[in-house]
């Protein structure tokens, strides 16, 4: 394992001067449930500072504001599972975050870092896309905001410069008119990657027609996203069997045109068809 | 009837293990000692040009750098590993050097300086081309790839009359992967040169300390007894932690030697996933005659069994298998021929079943399929022909009274009844129709195995009971304990023969320099070869502590009874003697010494090496599985609810540790049958961490219900037979067993995995 100093600032501000002095040679490490993984490969050459925010309660919490829940970066798995806030108002979230590695792996690692680290399959990402969440980061210098969706350039690059901290992520409560669900499916039933996941939310209008609908898949492209064409092939329409085949059979079409035709596309084109179509079900109320 | 045995008892080393007290490899340290670490070869096969060492030998730290010109002795060991790789590297777990180095991280700075010149070869992965070719071989003294010693086989009847009579044959292939024994602890050696005399000290994660002593002394010119080899506690091992251990303690012999300090090797996960056997990978072709009514007229059976580059034990587990090749079923005619193959990949050996899993996968997926094809209930066509009373086995045993119990056909009655197979059969049909994403599936298997060593060679056994002043026992076993249980086991079953109770007793690890060649730990013969060692050391012992209370008591030796930490007199129980009191007596007042040393030897097995005929086993333990299944159709996912089992395994000297041993061996049975498997590209390990290699976790684990049929069987201490493998290998025949009864689709190569239920094969990166 590479060698490197440990910084542990008192306080968020602290936080931010630090990664300004010494970015580009320093990581944020929050519960390192990746970190530690990378850095016994010695992935990151030039690494010369951990700075540690497990001291900052300012990064740690999840709240309502308004309309919003905002969950604080260096809050964990575990926390945001056991949430009634989370539970109430963004259940799939709670679904994602409970499918996330194993207890201790869930009692460490944060939300914020799994934004981070961006694996196409995180369990907590594909929820916060349907979620149409939105992410806070902060430098020494200026805040912004960006949309989750819009976050990433590809698999494992979080659009972040070195000497920005991700703060805080938070989305819109949905009221109980959504139906929500996540699926994973996993080559074991614990401590697993996902093969591939997916999230989506629904709601059906009183006229029994589709108000809203939004699937984000994970894995099967190099980013996550929702798939709009496809929700729009249902939207306003009275949801059935044949809309839902065909949305599915659309799916795995994007996926193909997405990531092209790899090692794994035997594999993942018809169970993206046939997982797409199985959540459809459950969150438009098809029988 | 028994005080101290078929008691779930708590283990004798729980305390050291939960309190943390018990010290792993990893854990010894000693002053001034070195750390060692590999250079590993980069490629499947190729000749070494050159070896420069000048570089790494410039760096700040490092002390020591051995090369194969560097051993004293001779540069091969068992299964014709060399210590180092000399000419030419034949897989990339060959060592070329070793660094001894200050610290780890300067010992693995200086393994990358290390340059290595090789020429390229073509190597050899594929096991058939390898068994074909003649002029491309492995090792070029050989005329042929096969292992030596490796091809076992078995005649009995005549085939192809059999074959004949029958109304049908299917023929069908198996494949199964190669699977690693994943221990929680990787592996580990300390080595020092013997503070007092010419001579090395070994200390580490060692399954079997004797064949590491013999080696060792070999590759470092030595007297066997000038090399001393202690076992730590050791974190799993399942057959895994000895060649591995075995080239770690060779070369840090070598580096302790000729640095005189203390030298430390501790493999990384990826090191151990490389370097340590695996349980070989298996291609068995079989092919079966039955008649309309289901019985079983004749099996014929070709076996692949892949060795790697070394002969890793495929001699030993070829011949367990091929007389394991027709299951536990009636044949009268049988020709089977096991043959172990050398290639250029990763390398094959013990773990846990030693062939069983994978022969029991291909002969219980194969009755499965006889079953359906003649529409006859996989149960009723293993009860019509599983080995009973008045039956001989493919070896020509004789089965019945007196001789070896054959109690399958009640222990797969009780198994279905307790599972309720027949009616779950019937009514997952009923699910299934009426259900299109999820499918429900019962599968059923059955097992026959032949306890302790057989034929593999001499099932001996040492032990030494020592009684000190304050009435302490002291156990000594010439076998390791693991973490199976066994000091536990032989401590109730020394206990139960002297009449004292088992908190009276204490062990020490096992120490080469103060005991007995008891041979390996492997076998599962722990309790069967070990047990018998035990009792015959306690019954010395007792026989002078009643010589010494008869005369205290002035009665016949004949009428002395101990029980319950107590000698009287069998008719007048106000004669009696404490225990310590007698203790006393015979150490301080009359010198009698109260050591004593039990050796078990069963004598050789009598086989007919021509046609695998005779005693290959004196017993054999029995079991049947039924597993229940729900498939995911859409994702391939599949999911074992609920094993319901069965067994004989003679007495269960401490149920719990029993069942223990069984819920493990079924859990890596799971891992086996659903998700563990190698990926290896042009001979390169692409999987080598828990990242990818994926074993159960506690969340796969399905319900368990066993059952322990404790048939008589005289063979055994106190009728104790073998447990520590049996558990593994009914899994995976009835999970695919299972599978094809929820689906209707036969799969006959494991893992299920994700890709292999929903397409048919594995995908690769």
């Amino acid at each position: 394992m590479q060698e490197f100093n440990f910084l542990q600032p008192e306080n968020y501000r602290e936080a931010l001067n630090l990664l300004n002095e010494y970015h580009g040679k320093s990581k944020i490490i929050a519960g390192g449930t990746d970190l530690i993984v990378d850095l016994r490969k010695e992935k990151y050459t030039d690494l010369k500072y951990l700075i540690d925010i497990s001291k900052l309660d300012e990064l740690e919490y999840i709240k309502e504001d308004g309309e919003y829940i905002k969950i604080g970066s260096y809050t964990n798995h575990k926390s945001i599972t056991k949430s009634d806030l989370v539970n109430k108002y963004a259940k799939i979230l709670t679904l994602g975050c409970s499918e996330i590695g194993s207890p201790q792996i869930r009692n460490r690692g944060t939300i914020g870092g799994n934004i981070i680290t961006g694996s196409p399959c995180a369990d907590s990402v594909t929820p916060l896309v349907a979620l149409n969440a939105i992410i806070v980061i902060e430098s020494k210098e200026q805040k912004r905001e960006v949309p989750i969706e819009e976050f990433y350039e590809g698999p494992y690059r979080p659009k972040i410069k070195a000497n920005e901290l991700l703060k805080e992520v938070y989305f819109k409560k949905l009221d109980n008119s959504y139906q929500g669900d996540f699926i994973k499916v996993k080559r074991r039933n614990a401590v697993s990657k996902a093969r591939i996941n997916i999230a989506a939310l629904g709601k059906i209008d009183q006229a029994g027609k589709v108000f809203d609908i939004r699937l984000a898949p994970g894995s099967i492209t190099p980013k996550p996203q929702r798939f709009k064409s496809v929700e729009e092939l249902v939207k306003g329409r009275e949801p059935d069997n044949e809309i839902i085949e065909k949305m599915g059979q659309k799916v795995a079409e994007i996926m193909i045109d997405k990531s092209g035709y790899r090692w794994s596309t035997e594999y993942k084109r018809p169970v993206i068809r046939d997982l797409t179509k199985r959540i459809l079900k459950t969150v438009l109320e098809v029988e | 009837m028994y005080n101290e045995i078929k008691k779930s008892q708590n283990r004798l080393d729980g305390y050291e293990k939960v309190t943390g007290q018990a010290k792993f490899g990893a854990d010894l340290n000693f002053g001034h000692q070195l750390y060692a670490k590999t250079v590993y070869s980069e490629y499947p096969r190729a000749e070494i040009v050159s070896i420069d060492i000048s570089e790494a030998e410039k760096l700040e730290g490092v002390v020591d750098i051995i090369t194969y010109e560097d051993i004293p002795g001779e540069n091969e060991m068992f299964g014709r590993f060399p210590v180092l790789a000399a000419k030419e590297v034949k897989y990339i777990g060959d060592g070329v050097a070793v660094v001894a180095a200050k610290s780890k991280e300067t010992a693995e700075k200086a393994v990358d300086l290390i340059n290595v010149e090789y020429k390229e070869k073509q190597p050899l992965f594929n096991m058939k081309k390898a068994y074909n070719s003649k002029d491309d071989l492995v090792h070029t003294d050989k005329e042929d790839n096969i292992i030596e010693h490796s091809h076992h086989l078995m005649r009995k009847g005549n085939i192809k009359e059999g074959l004949q009579k029958a109304d049908v044959i299917l023929e069908r292939t198996y494949y199964t992967p190669f699977v690693d024994q994943a221990y929680i602890e990787p592996e580990v050696i300390v080595t020092i040169p013997d503070p007092y005399r010419e001579g090395i000290e070994i200390h580490g994660s060692i399954q079997n300390p004797y064949s590491i002593r013999e080696n060792v002394a070999k590759i470092m010119d030595l007297k066997i007894s000038q090399v001393k080899v202690i076992h730590s506690t050791i974190g799993g091992s399942f057959g895994g932690k000895d060649e591995s251990v075995m080239l770690m303690a060779a070369r840090t012999a070598i580096l302790a030697k000729r640095t005189d300090r203390p030298i430390k090797m501790v493999l990384t996960r990826e090191e151990s996933m490389l370097e340590s056997c695996k349980r070989h990978a298996y291609e068995l072709n079989y092919k079966i005659g039955a008649k309309q009514d289901g019985t079983i007229v004749a099996i014929e059976d070709e076996v692949y069994t892949q060795g790697g580059p070394y002969n890793n034990k495929a001699m030993f587990a070829n011949w367990r298998g091929s007389v394991h090749a027709t299951g536990p079923y009636r044949v009268e005619n049988v020709k089977t021929d096991y043959y172990g193959v050398y290639t250029n990949t990763i390398y094959g050996g013990a773990y846990r079943g030693f062939s069983a899993p994978q022969t029991v996968f291909g002969s219980e997926s194969l009755i499965d399929e006889l079953a359906y094809e003649l529409d006859i209930s996989p149960k009723e066509i293993r009860l019509k022909n599983c080995l009973k009373e008045g039956d001989t086995f493919a070896t020509g045993q004789k089965f019945g009274p007196g001789e070896i119990p054959a109690p399958l056909a009640d222990i797969i009655e009780g198994v279905c009844e307790h599972s309720d197979y027949e009616e779950k059969r019937a009514e997952y049909k009923e699910f299934n129709n009426k259900h299109n994403e999820k499918k429900k599936g019962i599968g059923i298997s059955c097992t026959i195995r032949g306890a302790g060593l057989g034929g593999e060679g001499i099932d001996t056994a040492g032990a030494t009971l020592t009684i000190d002043q304050d009435g302490s026992i002291n156990l000594i076993s010439d076998l390791t304990e693991m973490g199976q249980g066994m000091r536990t086991a032989h401590s109730q079953i020394a206990a139960e023969t002297l009449g004292v109770s088992l908190e009276r007793f204490t062990f020490i690890n096992t120490d080469t320099s103060i005991i007995m060649d008891g041979g390996p730990t492997v076998a599962s013969r722990g309790t069967l070869a070990g047990g018998q060692a035990v009792i015959e050391a306690a019954r010395k012992l007792k026989e002078r502590l009643k010589k010494v209370a008869s005369k205290k008591l002035d009665c016949k030796k004949e009428d002395i009874v101990i029980g319950n930490d107590l000698i009287y007199h069998k008719q007048n129980k106000e004669k009696t003697i404490a225990f310590e009191d007698l203790i006393e007596v015979c150490l301080n007042d009359l010198g009698i010494s109260l050591s004593a040393q039990g050796w078990y030897n069963p004598g050789p097995e009598e086989l007919d090496e021509e046609t695998g005929q005779g005693k290959a086993y004196p017993t054999y333990v029995y079991g049947c599985a039924v597993t229940e299944i729900t498939v995911d159709i859409k994702t391939g996912k599949v999911n074992v609810d609920k094993i319901t089992a069965g067994y004989d395994i003679g007495t269960p000297i401490n149920p719990q540790q029993v069942k223990g041993q069984l819920y493990g061996g079924l859990l890596q049975g799971l891992g086996y049958s659903l998700m563990e498997e190698f990926e290896q590209k042009e001979g390169y390990l692409k999987t080598d961490n828990f990242d990818d290699y994926l074993i159960p976790s506690i969340k796969d684990m399905p319900d368990i219900d066993i059952k322990l049929f404790d048939i008589e069987d005289d063979f055994g201490p106190y009728g104790a037979k073998s447990v520590g493998e049996l558990g593994i290998e009914l899994v995976a025949p009835s999970v695919t067993n299972a599978f094809y009864d929820a689906t209707g689709r036969r799969i006959r190569e494991i893992p299920l995995n994700l890709e292999r239920t929903l397409l048919g094969k594995s995908l690769s990166k």
